[in-house]
């Protein structure tokens, strides 16, 4: 098992026929649809459409919204990943409770919750209401949808940044300290660089749904707002365009390359 | 003696309700190595975090120099520490490790790169400037942490059981190498170790603590031979420890027999304790000595023999470098100043705090 | 740490708290709401709980997930957890090349995880449901499972498992007693992990899916365009209430654990037994009663069956049970979310489904591909006495003798509006492009209706195929949408009852059920005219029970069904004794439900446009889509 090669081929066989069938196989899928046309001709039209206003728009939007989210799902995580390593919560414990238990109520339902809280009548504004404040006009905005990226993607970013400050020997913090650095210096310079890896884990866990995502910009935008989720999404399923859908998947996968370059190359630092 | 460095004044701190140190007052003089010895839990590295300034005691003051610094950030204070398992910045290679404090404090990049190499000449590692920490050996981390803590020019270094994770060679040799370093330096060193052997090779001046309390304080020397309670002597190599009688000044009754000693002022007749270290345990011919025993097991040891002996209903360490095999029949004798009297306390507490009242 | 950092530190865990929370808190509060609609507070109510225990539907997508996560969760244990073992074996290039692999469905988006799947699917010609989606839950949750398993495994010394082997011990025993068990914690964690991602999919699942097959989160996509059914608030209510139930007393059996066991590692690795355990009996058991709800049938099984395929929430429930009371007749019945995906269905099989109920055009489009039956007329009896000629009249814009469908419910399409927001009458399309009403204009997310309402307003005709009626019309779309808050389908019921909006294009049958909820909502057809619609029965060319499929149209052309479905859907019925049957005097004469011929003679019907035409709009609206 550990050391016959062709005992360990045996066990792992299941497991590669499988990944080559329903994990590499459809990925050549995406490359042959989205380079041919109906006739089965080669063409990257369908992955050179991006190029096309209304495509490019609702890429950049994408972006902007997904870069927007990821920064305040950083900003938000990280204080609290502290606080959680500091106070030793054990991550199977609190965490779990906390941020796993939301998840057994469907994605779906707790955006969907959302357009009640945010409404102009809803919730949250009549709250504001009561207390005499201005209400804010949010539902069917951009900011919206990001309210709505930050909230299910959030435990993706919690989860890596608290496993990797939980990992920091606390003498390590003290030696800083030691050697003269104050509070913010040693934030700067010890404590921030050692959780990179987490927080290159968590960005893109963060980053690429929230790129990718089609049912928040549906939900919370009021359909009014089409991200390129939503333009591949509708080439599936309204307009029946598989090549131009794959094509622009094809763009969307360029992300996805680059992301996992990054983090591989982040790992390999993490192994030296 | 030299100046007065460091003088904890009635330090407290408990930890969840349960009390680490307990009303603990100690001074440490310049130029010493000192070391905190005793058992785990029993407050020495506590004491050596409120020194660095990683916690605040609960009541009680540290002055450094004259100043009172209880409150102080460990940033701000004069004192470096080289932590266990060395703590060192994994993302950083060791240059940048060892420059860590002085580019806090903004030294120019010639300077810099002057003490690197100069530190790492101080622990044998020039070359090494550019190497991960994670590239290196258990020993090599830890003279790099050493490095990086002595180019910051401190004067007391805080060493947090350094050597715990390295194995026995290498620690021997680190050993020599902190001594020698601590003599280069010119510096206080305190040094926190459970390793009996390690503390009495290394200091000047030695603390034995248990459960938050100061047993006792003293060179290697006195505190070997002249253990003031059971646990220090327990604690400190192997020792006989035997109920006894103070019969009067100089005599003491152990196991029945009398036996003749230098203490004095326990009193007439007074229960005490008394340690007998094995190697002063003399074993001689039947007839010539006090007690007489028989030897029950034998092992060499190299230097010496270690040996069990049943003699007046008590199981006798001995180590000599003369061979008695088992089964022989010798007599037990000690030289006077080789028995040590201690007051015997009388209840747990008051074994863990060391008094020694005059009953 | 000073007790100020404290206080910050626990009023910005609070913070966090809330925000992750507050959605959860406010559908517990909607599963107790009276009202159907979540924008009004009816009430407080337990009938959603009472009513789920006889809503197949969500039991059946229920069903589903749990049925899909539990296979998917074993097999991607055993798979994940061979495959771990067998990599510490192999060299370490061959292991990153692998774990690389392994990372893809993690990194790559679900999006493109489930296009590729469902290209796959196509190109395999695998039919799209059950098998498909479980195949698609296995690949996405084997990496969850090796990347809780990896870790371990380099950690565990081979050494015991070969001293276990020199002790003459088969390489599987000594697997299982010395391996397996350091082994256990990561192996459970990892396969809770596939099992709340599994049971959280939607992305995935709903494009490896097909029509015809849900697990919970593609029924509540499909819901949330429609209107989502107070039931499924009352089923999270009670799965969260479940899983927060045993997270607590996993929790209290660790603290009874870790008093004895002193913070140990097995502790830790115990406690995720319980959790799994507890889990796992759960998951069975939930199963196990929502199997017996939904096939508590079989083994009463009918000796006929008719396979029926309609509109969602477009029928009352009980009047499927009344059918398979009286005729001895098993009805499966499935939904579908709009013509397209119907079609697409019977496209790639006739006999799928007995019987049908699309909307004008595509029951045209069908006709014209030969895809449905003549009806036998004598066989009903019900259709020919009670349905009102005018409709089969008006039927015959689609279908010319009145030979293959069956009219079940129609309407007409207007703007409902707020009385207190919007003064003056409303009679034109144009006050849709009024800037007074910028973000309180909501219009349809659907393309034909979305340009039937800017043809009609410039005097086209809504079926226009000119390239220059549908360019201009575009034009106006784009320059209306800034002043649009948001284009959705059925939301408009639930935002004009919540007063989010002053003017919403709505279905006829849907304004009747607003102003019943909120008073203030009057609804017009304006003078440009607008489409009205008529959705029929229609039996499929290739059906399999045409006998028990007349049956059934026929029994809903009953006055007494016909005027029970009225009332629980609200669209306007063609069944004249129906309408002469309805009690309330105001709905009986409402000219919402039962507008006058007048108003008629402005509409017109859709038809369906051929390819070339369909590709135009397609285009156009993808442009109006990304004005924004």
């Amino acid at each position: 098992m550990f050391k016959d090669p062709k005992r360990a081929h045996a066990l792992a066989s299941p497991y590669f026929v499988w990944a080559l069938i329903f994990i590499l196989v459809p990925l050549g899928m995406i490359l042959w649809y989205g380079f041919t046309d109906d006739a089965g001709a080669v063409t990257i039209r369908n992955a050179a459409a991006i190029a096309q206003p209304e495509h490019l728009k609702a890429l950049l939007l994408a972006i902007e919204l997904a870069v927007i989210s990821t920064v305040i799902c950083f900003l938000l995580a990280y204080p609290l990943g502290m606080i959680l390593a500091k106070n030793k919560m054990s991550s199977q414990g609190i965490i779990t409770t906390i941020f796993i238990l939301p998840m057994w109520m469907n994605f779906l339902l707790r955006t969907f919750s959302w357009m009640t809280l945010l409404e102009n009548h809803g919730v949250i504004n009549g709250f504001l209401e009561k207390f005499h404040l201005p209400t804010v006009h949010v539902i069917n905005t951009p900011s919206a949808i990001v309210i709505g990226m930050v909230y299910n993607f959030l435990p993706f970013m919690i989860m890596p940044i608290y496993n990797s400050l939980a990992k920091i020997d606390n003498n390590v913090i003290n030696a800083a300290r030691d050697l003269g650095a104050n509070a913010v210096q040693t934030f700067l310079r010890v404590t921030l660089p050692l959780t990179v890896p987490g927080i290159i884990s968590g960005v893109t866990m963060v980053f690429i749904p929230a790129l990718t995502t089609f049912a928040i910009s549906t939900m919370l935008g009021g359909s009014k707002i089409l991200l390129i989720g939503n333009v591949i999404e509708q080439e599936f399923t309204l307009t029946y365009d598989w090549h131009l859908g794959s094509g622009l998947s094809v763009v969307l996968m360029i992300f996805i390359v680059i992301n996992m370059i990054v983090q591989a190359l982040s790992e390999k630092n993490d192994e030296l | 003696m030299e100046k007065e460095l460091i003088n904890l004044d009635h330090i407290y701190k408990s930890y969840d309700g349960q009390l680490i140190l307990d009303d603990l007052s100690l001074v440490i003089h310049e130029n010493e190595f000192v070391t905190l010895l005793g058992p785990s839990g029993c407050g020495k590295t506590t004491t050596l975090r409120i020194i660095g300034g990683f916690e605040t005691p609960d009541k009680g003051r540290v002055i450094f120099d004259g100043q009172d610094i209880t409150a102080l950030a460990p940033n701000k204070r004069q004192l470096n520490t080289v932590f266990q398992k060395y703590a060192l910045f994994t993302h950083m290679d060791i240059a940048d490790n060892i420059a860590f404090g002085l580019r806090i404090k903004n030294k120019s990049d010639q300077y810099i790169k002057d003490k690197i190499s100069y530190a790492l000449k101080l622990v044998n590692l020039d070359g090494y400037e550019h190497r991960m920490p994670d590239s290196l050996s258990g020993g090599q981390q830890q003279r790099i942490a050493i490095a990086r803590a002595i180019v910051n020019e401190p004067k007391v270094l805080l060493l947090d059981e350094p050597l715990g994770a390295l194995d026995l060679k290498l620690r021997q040799d680190m050993q020599y190498e902190l001594i020698r370093l601590k003599r280069e330096l010119g510096i206080t060193f305190i040094y926190v170790t459970h390793d009996q052997e390690e503390a009495l090779t290394m200091s000047d001046h030695i603390v034995v603590m248990n459960q938050g309390y100061i047993q006792q304080e003293g060179t290697p020397e006195a505190i070997y031979n002249e253990p003031e309670n059971a646990f220090v002597a327990d604690f400190i190599g192997d020792s006989n420890i035997i109920s006894a009688t103070m019969v009067k000044d100089e005599l003491v009754r152990i196991l029945g027999t009398e036996f003749p000693c230098v203490d004095k002022g326990f009193g007439v007749e007074k229960p005490v304790d008394v340690v007998i270290r094995p190697e002063d345990v003399k074993l001689v011919k039947r007839g010539e000595g006090k007690i007489p025993g028989v030897v029950s097991h034998i092992i060499f040891k190299g230097v010496h023999y270690e040996m069990e002996v049943q003699a007046g209903g008590f199981e006798w360490l001995v180590h000599s470098t003369k061979e008695s095999p088992a089964g022989t029949e010798v007599d037990i004798d000690v030289d006077p100043f080789d028995i040590q009297v201690m007051n015997r306390p009388a209840s747990e507490d008051e074994q863990a705090l060391g008094v020694v009242d005059d009953v | 740490m000073n007790s100020k950092t404290r206080t910050f530190e626990k009023i910005y865990m609070g913070i966090i708290f809330l925000f992750m929370y507050a959605p959860i808190v406010t559908l517990i509060v909607l599963s107790f709401n009276k009202s159907k609609s979540r924008a009004k507070w009816g009430g407080f109510t337990f009938q959603w709980y009472l009513s789920l225990v006889r809503d197949s539907e969500v039991l059946n997508a229920l069903a589903n997930t749990l049925i899909i996560a539990l296979i998917a969760t074993v097999v991607s244990t055993i798979i994940g957890t061979a495959a771990s073992v067998a990599l510490m074996g192999m060299k370490r290039r061959t292991r990153s090349l692998v774990m690389g692999v392994t990372n893809i469905p993690m990194i790559n988006a679900d999006i493109v995880t489930g296009i590729s799947l469902m290209l796959l699917f196509k190109v395999l010609h695998f039919e799209a449901g059950f098998v498909t989606v479980l195949i698609a839950h296995i690949t996405f949750d084997i990496p969850y499972v090796m990347l809780s398993v990896l870790p371990r495994m380099k950690t565990i010394s081979p050494s015991v498992y070969e001293a276990a082997l020199d002790l003459g011990a088969k390489p599987l025993f000594a697997f299982r007693k010395t391996i397996l068990p350091d082994l256990m914690p990561s192996v459970i964690s990892g396969a809770l992990m596939a099992f709340t991602m599994s049971i959280d999919d939607f992305i995935i699942t709903y494009f490896t899916k097909g029509s015809g097959f849900d697990t919970l989160s593609t029924k509540i996509y499909s819901e949330v365009k429609r209107g989502i059914r107070p039931e499924i608030y009352a089923l999270s209510a009670i799965i969260f209430v479940v899983v927060l139930i045993l997270l607590l007393v996993s929790n209290r059996i660790k603290a009874g654990a870790g008093k004895r066991v002193k913070k140990s590692l097995s502790a830790r690795g115990e406690r995720i037994k319980n959790i799994a355990l507890a889990a796992g009996v759960v998951a069975f058991s939930a199963l196990i009663v929502v199997m017996a709800l939904v096939y508590g049938g079989v083994f009463s099984k009918k000796s006929t069956q008719v396979f029926v395929y309609n509109f969602g929430e477009y029928i009352d429930p009980d009047v499927i049970t009344m059918f398979e009371e009286e005729t001895g007749i098993e009805v499966v019945y499935d939904e579908f979310e709009s013509n397209e995906i119907m079609y697409a269905k019977i496209a790639s099989d006739g006999a799928a489904y007995d019987v049908m109920c699309p909307s004008d055009y595509m029951i045209a489009k069908m006709i014209s591909q030969d895809m449905l039956m003549k009806l036998d007329k004598s066989a009903l009896p019900n259709a020919v006495e009670y349905i009102g000629g005018q409709y089969y009249n008006s039927a015959k814009a689609f279908d010319p003798e009145n030979e293959y469908a069956v009219p079940y419910c129609w309407g007409t399409v207007g703007i409902l509006y707020n009385k207190k927001m919007v003064q003056e009458p409303v009679t034109s399309w144009d006050i849709l492009w009024d800037d007074r009403y910028s973000g309180e204009i909501l219009m349809q997310d659907s393309i034909r209706d979305a340009f039937m309402v800017a043809l009609m307003r410039r005097g086209y005709s809504m079926n226009s195929t000119d390239p220059g009626e549908i360019n201009s019309a575009a034009e106006d779309l784009i320059e209306q949408a800034p002043l649009v808050q948001a284009y959705v389908i059925d939301q408009v019921r639930d935002k004009m009852i919540g007063n989010e909006a002053a003017l919403g294009v709505i279905y006829s049958g849907e304004a009747i059920y607003t102003k019943r909820e909120n008073p203030d909502l009057e609804y017009v057809v304006p003078d440009e005219g607008s489409n009205v619609w008529i959705d029929g029965w229609v039996i499929s060319r290739d059906a399999v029970n045409v006998d028990n499929a007349l049956a059934w149209i026929d029994f809903m052309c009953r006055p007494e069904i016909a005027l029970k479905n009225f009332e629980y859907i609200t669209y306007s019925t063609p069944n004249i004794a129906a309408q002469e049957l309805i009690e309330d005097d105001d709905i009986r004469n409402s000219s919402v439900a039962f507008p006058d011929n007048e108003t008629l003679e402005r509409c017109d019907t859709f038809i369906s446009l051929g390819e070339e035409a369909d590709r135009l709009y397609n285009e156009a609206w993808k442009r109006v889509k990304s004005a924004n």
